[in-house]
């Protein structure tokens, strides 16, 4: 179970369809651990009326995942929106 | 200002332009970015909307060159487009470089002499593509304007331009782009990817003289890396069999397999299979009779961005009869494709 201090991400789709069954691209950060000037960042990406971005031929998306409240709050966009210390964030591996 | 603003969502910048608690300068940055990151987002609308215009009024006879120009940039592991330019890209020391260039070539030549076709919009658009992408970047992509390769993690993956499969199949979504605009979700989606995986190995197996018997159609075989091939893997897809256990991104085989939201990589399966079981059933060089229908359902119309695989099929169907009208065997192999496959 997700605690209240993690943000959980993965990267989904690419040329190669990551988020199948063997190809995945997980991570996760701490949210008390980034600067304020990230964590604005984060804020940014979770406005309540975000809508899914269009998605474009064989770029990645990124699901991101974090507590709001007693809610869980998941969005997923494109990669050009998301900052790149998230992007970072995430480790491709085969299962 | 900072290339950093574009990744605000505009609803956000639109709110912090009219926000009373930030400064008049912040807000009017905010408003300033807003303007421009929705002009970036709308360009790839824009010059679809171009494409279908230009048809329309009978322009597009005006050629910008009889054979596209074909540019190579280095990212050099940074994710800025387009790069640096590789100058004399074709005889670079660097690798990468010169098989891009050459590889990107070739796949202008296909176009071609196969099809007629003056490189991705049909008038000679500069072939632009950007190397050495970001940091172990396992991806390839085309983004509206140009194609992009990462250098692979030399894992999972190894360079994506090793791949001439992976070449053919980014420009071909840039040819998509240019003729049947399919959307990039549902069974548009799935055709999409469908059509990049099927010209992209029409182009290895044209590059390597191959007949459908001797062809793999595998998908991504040569950009996999050695923990994968180590766990027995070899290939992304395949199109012989898209449900292979040995495939990294196995697919659904019929139609009524396909789910809601599913990734066009995966939905891409069915039209895929139906692609092959023609090929081989026609028999011959894939790109010879089955390719040419394929090529003339993805050209000869007006765009159909919400086309459904169903309405993709029919059009297959009637096309292999009026462009073989001596042949009924080529319009007999491609209606049991896809009834094979549940259309
Ligand atoms: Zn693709």
């Amino acid at each position: 179970m997700q605690n209240h201090d993690q943000l959980t991400i993965e990267r989904l789709g690419g040329f190669g369809g990551f988020g199948g069954p063997h190809l995945k691209s997980k991570g996760e950060l701490s949210l008390s651990g980034l600067s304020a000037e990230d964590l604005r960042a984060v804020d940014r990406l979770f406005p309540g009326d975000r809508q899914v971005s269009a998605p474009k031929t064989d770029g990645f998306r990124y699901r991101i995942t974090r507590w709001s409240g007693s809610e869980l709050q998941t969005i997923e966009v494109s990669e050009e929106e998301v900052p790149p210390f998230i992007q970072s964030a995430v480790k491709d591996s085969l299962e | 200002m900072s290339c950093t603003c574009f990744i605000i969502p505009k609803d956000v910048l639109e709110r912090l332009s009219k926000d009373p608690e930030l400064s008049k300068e912040l807000r009017q940055a905010s408003k300033d970015t807003a303007r421009v990151s929705s002009a970036m987002r709308n360009l790839r609308d824009q010059a679809s909307l171009l494409t279908s215009a230009t048809r329309t009024v009978g322009i597009m006879e005006l050629q910008l060159a009889p054979f596209p120009a074909v540019k190579v940039y280095d990212c050099k592991h940074h994710q800025t487009l387009p790069g640096t330019s590789v100058p004399n890209s074709g005889t670079s020391p660097d690798l990468t470089a010169s098989r891009t260039f050459k590889e990107t070539t070739a796949v202008a030549n296909f176009y071609k002499q196969v099809f007629g076709r003056n490189s991705i919009d049909g008038v000679g658009m500069t072939m632009l593509s950007s190397i050495h992408y970001g940091t172990n970047y396992n991806n390839a992509m085309w983004n509206g304007a140009q194609m992009i390769y990462g250098d692979g993690d030399n894992q999972i993956f190894i360079d994506f331009t090793a791949g001439n499969d992976v070449i053919g199949h980014e420009l071909t979504h840039g040819v998509t782009q240019h003729t049947l605009q399919l959307a990039y979700s549902g069974d548009a989606g799935g055709l999409n990817e469908s059509l990049s995986d099927c010209f992209g190995t029409m182009f290895r197996q044209w590059e390597a003289n191959q007949d459908v018997n001797h062809a793999d159609w595998l998908i991504g075989h040569d950009i996999l890396g050695p923990v994968a091939k180590t766990k027995g893997f070899t290939c992304l897809r395949n199109m012989a069999n898209p449900a292979d256990p040995h495939a990294l991104a196995p697919q659904p085989t019929k139609y009524a397999q396909i789910t809601p939201g599913m990734d066009p990589h995966y939905s891409s399966g069915p039209p895929n299979l139906a692609f092959y079981l023609s090929c081989k059933s026609v028999g011959g060089k894939s790109w010879e009779k089955v390719g040419q229908i394929w090529y003339r359902a993805l050209t000869g119309f007006p765009p159909s961005p919400n086309m459904k695989m169903k309405e993709f099929a029919d059009r297959t169907r009637k096309l292999a009869t009026q462009m073989y009208p001596a042949a009924p065997a080529v319009a007999t192999a491609v209606g049991q494709a896809w009834k094979q496959i549940g259309l």
